[in-house]
């Protein structure tokens, strides 16, 4: 049995046995509470920690299971375990409601939207007849499995914390899968994840369902511990509560959750008995030292005490086990001289400023051909144009054959088209091999459930495989499990390359890949680019290093403020005076 | 030394089962923080009066803050009947919060003194015992009031909470029953920044009487807004605005309000031959020792109730069984249930096993506000 | 409805709406330079509010002993950093002591004037002061270190001091809500509609305020160099713009606009410890709508959330705030779609 596997069984039997020990009722109770909260803060890991989403509204969420379930089984005579789904369906839509809304805004908009509907529903839920207003629903019955019941003490808890640490492993094994990468690129800005063929909104909303539905499943569970569903918890002050646990245990962490959720619930019943001694009046008054705490955490230690512990306990090194695994399918690609990519007449217009104007020039399977210019001359706005990441004023791209003028970066990385960044862009705390199986991304098809339960570990086998051997085709098989954060700037160009060849391109697009390399270092990505080449690879490479250029090029498209100026074989460029004197001025 | 003694509690309770103390241990569970405060704050400012020794024996009270959060007061509850092994329980002084202690209570088999007037809690009402005179018989004083005054027509502008609701539900019917007619229901919230609105609606309506709920100081901005729109029709206020509260903030504009009241705030006004004369003496005299001139409160007085029935049924109780025991806690309730006739602060209260609230209809008194103090009418 | 009641429900969401503006302007204030999104605006007001009010009845207000140890807080801070980093005590010293200097004198000046009475205006004029000197400190302990820190982690102590400054609130000023005498009680009829002589005074403040922000950012060189450090930080500390500087003259400027605003509610607004909060709130909204970065635009939003309030109150009272933060959701939508998204941003 792999280390693996024993954690997870050793935590599995940890929650039955601890029920078991003769711990006082009220220790019982306080970790029924924490078990609650965490399953709360775990969700807000993900969306917040990992995707980066601020939610102040998950209360609003727990609220909704809470009531939903109240009602119900005091209404209908429905059986708690089937109003959970019903919980869960009436949660999952309304925060496909809201997602849809509030997850197109971006930066600071989605926090606030956040705060507003978590408040519209808190004074909602609050002035509904149907809901009991403010007093709330009271009477519901503890959940039992037949005669037993399992609704309060012990028994609550082992339910309680099983569901807990399943989602915990559940939510551990998607951020290390397929999905789970394209999670995490959410983070660091929407551009390369598209570029990788992921639809970031559709994550988002997937992230923001999974965290409403751990509420919505919190909510359940507390409307029958408790037996009351009322409005106060479910309010602004909660959700606040709730991301200040899990920013406390580490929101990047999702064992951060729970440590977060327990030292908070502690900490709040320790100095609800002793603040009032300590100043001489009752009243609460621990919100004061959470407010202090809070801000202290985020000065001395942001990344919350779970980062203390993981320190201590570093990752484990991935296992190789995927020698064995099947190749994955190549595209067709065209043949050697065959037209790749024909841009005609593309144009950009800001306001009055043309940027691009219209452009056209082809490439041909097999050749590297250079966009080259003086600063300004919108060779980056050209490629971000034929990559689908501005979208063109006017013009027409073909791409083997295809029209793709009008499909956005992720579709046209589909069709086969991959391509680098001018400044890196890559997921500093993911392993190279990780980084670079992004790139597999559209090669793939397990979605957040296989991956939750674990059981896309053939397809995930594949997908390693592959960025193992693009890794080691252009001589990086070295740094395969060295956090990508650590290399220097030459290595990581090489993995942008890699993770591009992991798309299986039909053309590749490089946007200054040489910038900051050494000579040796530049020598080398000449020969990758040349070994690309003689394998049938077509590039289009935007670069100032002229001797590169002149080196590696066959063909030259020469820009200037926005215009084509020329374009032919180096030798063709270097002799022609119009070129000359864009780049030294003109000759007296 | 609370908290030491908790830590002490814990290790011994980690080692050993439960331990029987000689102290007789009270849980109390208020709001005092929240739109609850102002009616759990007094309250604890009485109970701090609370004797130290009953009958020979210790008592020991931990007042625990609820935030006006039945989820917290639960809690508290929670940590009252499995940590602290109470002997009886004194919550909460909010409807919802003592509603959600009641469950645990009836689990515990210990008795909850509540000081709210809790609806009827089915097969657990047995445990709780309610120290407030409910809606209804407050409601009653009120609407009989209204009837000698010719009023024909009412509003309502009240807290949209479960005290603006208890209000609501009990004086809907009272009114149709004596012939008068509901012409406008608003509602606002303590924190609102301006009724002005809920005012100029009512103002439009124009009854005869508008009845106000809302507690505190925060039931004056709805009375004031109510007279800049330049209302000028009789005023009515509910029992959590029979504080000094009410007259500090609204200041002049609150002159002739008509406030229903228990007796306890009324002692030195109440006939020689009223049962509680004495009683309501006693409170306002040891709590405005204590706090200041003019600060007696309703709610401090149900809490002042509560310690003459402590000091009524534990001697009782202890004949039975020793503090800490599961049977002194069934002794207290059953005391509770059938100590007979007791004279309260707030009237003549009489919990029999049939009925847990104790007050007949007439225990409602209604005052006026004269001079920024409240007149018997 | 007739016009008379729509007149009135104007006027009543209007003023309403001129404090909202107020606060939305230091919210926008605020972030802009800083990039802090001041949850905590609302408390300024609440303690401005209640420290007047304590004064009125004699005592020494709570904030006082909060301002005094606050500024003890920051002048240690001060010290050890200049210490650690210039390495001379001296300066250090110095340093130091600057942060104490104003705050001192203010809370001795309230110590010595609370008991004596003085009349309205002065109570009003110290209290400004008190809660005016609260600013630049909390800038110092909480948010000085953090400068440089995201957008969400600064939301994040925002809560923490919000938390902070509600609780401290609640220990210095108890449970109970206060009412402070109107400043000027004279009537004026405006057709249908009743003009008290406090609402003149807020839509004149206001109106004063917003004019004399938008001349100092615009005309004066001190504002122009806020402004700058919004937009690059690194570039404005290099042209010599000392960041620090400008994020506790900032938090001056909320903690003054705060105090006024709590002035100007406390005659027509019962205020409690915890009112500060939902009137933050619709102030921080407003100044959404104005997607964060416009004056003029917190001033519309503000007078939005105002009128949609009053009207709100009147058609459905129970559902008032449904309303309000439900209609924010698609104002918001409309304004993340038109400022674009920004990868940087994210």
């Amino acid at each position: 049995m792999n280390k693996k596997n024993l954690t997870i069984l050793l935590l599995a039997l940890a929650v039955p046995v601890t029920a078991w020990l003769p711990l006082p009722d009220f220790w019982i109770a306080q970790l029924n509470y924490i078990g609650l909260y965490a399953l709360v803060s775990l969700g807000l890991v993900l969306l917040t920690g990992v995707g980066g989403l601020t939610s102040f509204g998950q209360a609003a969420f727990v609220g909704i299971g809470a009531y939903t379930t109240a009602w119900l089984t005091l209404n209908t005579g429905m059986s708690p375990w089937l109003t959970l789904f019903v919980g869960m369906a009436l949660t999952g839509v309304s925060a496909l409601v809201v997602g849809f809304i509030t997850l197109r805004m971006s930066g600071h908009y989605l926090p606030l939207a956040t705060i507003a509907w978590g408040l519209s529903l808190y004074y909602l839920m609050g002035n509904l007849d149907v809901l009991g207003k403010y007093d709330g629903l009271q009477g519901l019955k503890s959940l039992s499995i037949g005669a037993i019941d399992i609704g309060q003490g012990r028994l609550f808890f082992v339910l309680c914390w099983a569901i807990l640490i399943a989602g915990a492993l559940a939510l551990t094994h998607l951020l290390d899968s397929r999905p789970g990468r394209a999670i995490r690129s959410l983070k660091g800005g929407t551009q390369m994840a598209e570029a990788m063929g992921i639809s970031t909104f559709r994550y988002k909303v997937t992230i923001f369902l999974i965290a409403a539905l751990f509420a919505s499943i919190a909510g359940w569970l507390l409307a029958h511990f408790q037996r009351t569903v009322n409005p106060s918890a479910f309010g602004l002050k909660m959700g606040i509560e709730y991301l200040f646990m899990a920013v406390i245990g580490g929101v990047g962490h999702v064992w951060g959750a729970i440590v977060g959720a327990g030292l908070v619930k502690l900490l709040d019943d320790y100095l609800q008995v002793a603040l009032p001694a300590l100043i001489g009046t009752s009243g609460s008054y621990e919100v004061i030292v959470f407010g202090i705490a809070l801000v202290l955490v985020l000065k001395y230690l942001p990344d919350g005490l779970w980062s203390v512990v993981a320190r201590k306990f570093p990752k484990a090194q991935r296992v190789v086990d995927w020698q064995d695994a099947a190749d994955l399918p190549v595209r067709a690609k065209p043949a050697i001289g065959e037209p790749v990519l024909v841009v005609d007449k593309i144009r950009k217009q800001f306001g009055g400023l043309v940027a691009v104007n219209d452009i056209s020039f082809d490439i041909a399977a097999g050749q590297i051909v250079g966009l080259i210019g003086p600063n300004g001359a919108g060779k980056s706005t050209t490629f971000n144009l034929v990559t689908g990441v501005l979208s063109k004023t006017s013009g027409r791209v073909t791409f083997c054959g295809q029209d793709v003028s009008a499909l956005p970066s992720r579709e046209i990385s589909r069709q086969g088209m991959a391509r680098t960044f001018q400044h890196v862009k890559m997921i500093a705390d993911m392993t190279v091999l990780e980084n670079v199986a992004m790139g597999a991304y559209t090669r793939g098809s397990s979605g957040v459930v296989s991956s939750m339960l674990r059981t896309n570990q053939a397809e995930e086998q594949r997908l390693m495989k592959e960025a193992q051997r693009q890794l080691e085709r252009i001589g990086m098989g070295a740094y395969m499990h060295e956090q990508a954060g650590n290399l220097a700037m030459g290595p990581q160009r090489l993995m942008e390359i890699a993770r591009a060849l992991c798309c299986d391109p039909a053309l590749l697009l490089l946007d200054e890949p040489a910038a900051g390399l050494r000579h040796k270092e530049k020598q080398g990505l000449i020969a990758v680019l040349r070994q690309l080449q003689g394998e049938g690879m077509s590039i289009l490479l935007v670069e100032h290093d002229m001797d590169l250029v002149m080196d590696v090029c066959d063909q030259l498209v020469v820009m200037e403020f926005g215009t084509l100026l020329t374009r032919g074989t180096p030798a063709e460029v270097q002799a022609n005076p119009a070129v000359r004197a864009a780049y030294l001025g003109t000759e007296h | 030394m609370q908290l030491k003694k908790t830590l002490l509690a814990l290790a011994i309770t980690a080692v050993s089962s439960t331990a029987a103390l000689a102290d007789i241990k009270v849980g109390v569970s208020l709001s005092l923080t929240g739109p609850g405060s102002g009616l759990g704050i007094p309250m604890q400012k009485q109970l701090q009066l609370f004797p130290k020794t009953i009958a020979g024996e210790k008592v020991e009270l931990t007042i625990l803050d609820d935030a006006s959060d039945p989820g917290k007061a639960a809690a508290n509850a929670r940590r009252f009947v499995t940590e602290d092994k109470v002997d009886v329980i004194f919550g909460a002084n909010l409807t919802p919060t003592s509603a959600a202690i009641t469950p645990i209570a009836f689990d515990a088999k210990t008795a909850q003194v509540s000081g709210a007037p809790v609806p009827p809690q089915a097969e657990k009402e047995s445990i709780i015992f309610r120290l407030p005179q409910g809606f209804k018989v407050m409601s009653h004083a009120v609407v009989e009031h209204m009837k000698k005054q010719g009023v024909k027509t009412v509003g309502f502008l009240g807290y949209a909470d479960g005290y603006g609701q208890g209000w609501l539900v009990n004086m809907k019917p009272m009114l149709e029953a004596s012939g008068m007619k509901l012409v406008g229901e608003e509602r606002f919230a303590r924190a609102d920044t301006s009724v002005t609105p809920q005012a100029l609606k009512l103002n439009a309506a124009n009854p005869d009487a508008i009845l106000v709920v809302a507690s505190g100081s925060g039931a004056a901005m709805p009375q004031l807004a109510l007279a800049e729109r330049g209302y000028k029709g009789k005023i009515y206020q509910t029992h959590a605005a029979a504080t000094p509260d009410l007259t500090r903030v609204g200041g002049k504009t609150v002159e002739g309000t008509f406030v229903v009241s228990g007796p306890a705030l009324l002692g030195d006004q109440l006939p020689d031959n009223h049962p509680s004369k004495k009683q309501a003496l006693n409170f306002v005299a040891n709590f405005e020792k204590a706090n200041g001139a003019n600060t007696r409160n309703q709610f401090a007085g149900h809490a002042y109730d509560f310690q003459v029935a402590m000091e009524k049924i534990i001697p009782m109780a202890l004949k039975k069984a020793k503090p800490g025991t599961p049977e002194f806690r069934m002794a207290i309730r059953d005391s509770l249930e059938t100590m007979g006739r007791t004279v309260f602060a707030h009237g003549v209260m009489n919990w029999t096993a049939a009925d847990h609230e104790g007050y007949t209809l007439e225990t409602g008194v209604m005052t006026k506000v004269v001079d920024g103090k409240f007149k018997v009418e | 409805m007739d016009s008379s009641i729509a007149s009135i429900l104007l006027l009543d969401g209007v003023t309403n709406g001129a404090i909202y503006a107020l606060l939305g302007l230091a919210t926008v204030l605020v972030f802009t330079v800083t990039r802090i999104i001041f949850i905590p605006q609302g408390e300024f007001v609440a303690y401005g509010a209640l420290t007047l009010a304590m004064l009125q009845t004699g005592k020494v207000p709570g904030t006082v002993w909060l301002l005094l140890c606050l500024a003890l807080l920051a002048c240690v801070m001060e010290f050890v950093e200049r210490w650690r980093h210039l390495g001379d005590i001296n300066r250090a010293l110095k340093a130091g002591l600057k942060t104490l200097a104003f705050p001192l004198l203010i809370a001795l000046l309230s110590i010595w004037a609370a008991p004596q009475q003085f009349p309205l205006w002065v109570q009003a004029a110290l209290s400004v002061a008190i809660v005016t000197a609260f600013g630049p400190l909390v800038y110092r302990v909480a948010y000085q270190s953090l400068e440089a820190a995201t957008p969400l982690v600064l939301l994040i102590v925002s809560v923490g001091v919000h938390f902070a400054m509600t609780g401290l609130g609640l220990l210095f000023f108890g449970a109970e809500g206060f009412r402070n005498p109107s400043f000027w009680d004279e009537r004026f009829a405006l057709g249908p509609v009743a003009l008290s002589g406090q609402t003149v005074i807020i839509f004149v403040v206001s109106l004063a305020l917003i004019v004399l922000m938008w001349l100092y950012f615009e005309k004066s060189l001190r504002g122009k160099a806020l402004r700058a450090t919004a937009v690059n930080r690194t570039g404005a500390r290099l042209m010599g713009i000392s960041t620090h500087a400008s994020g506790q003259l900032t938090f001056l400027l909320a903690a003054l606009i705060g105090a006024l605003s709590g002035l100007l509610i406390g005659p027509t607004t019962t205020v409690f410890y915890d009112s500060g909060f939902l009137i933050g709130l619709k102030g921080f909204v407003a100044a959404v709508i104005a997607g964060l970065s416009s004056y003029p635009g917190a001033l519309v939003g503000a007078l939005f959330v105002g009128i949609v309030e009053a009207f709100g109150a009147f058609w459905a009272s129970a559902f008032k705030e449904v309303i309000v933060f439900t209609l924010v959701l698609p104002i918001l939508l409309v304004r993340s779609l038109r400022s674009g998204h920004s990868d940087e941003e994210h």
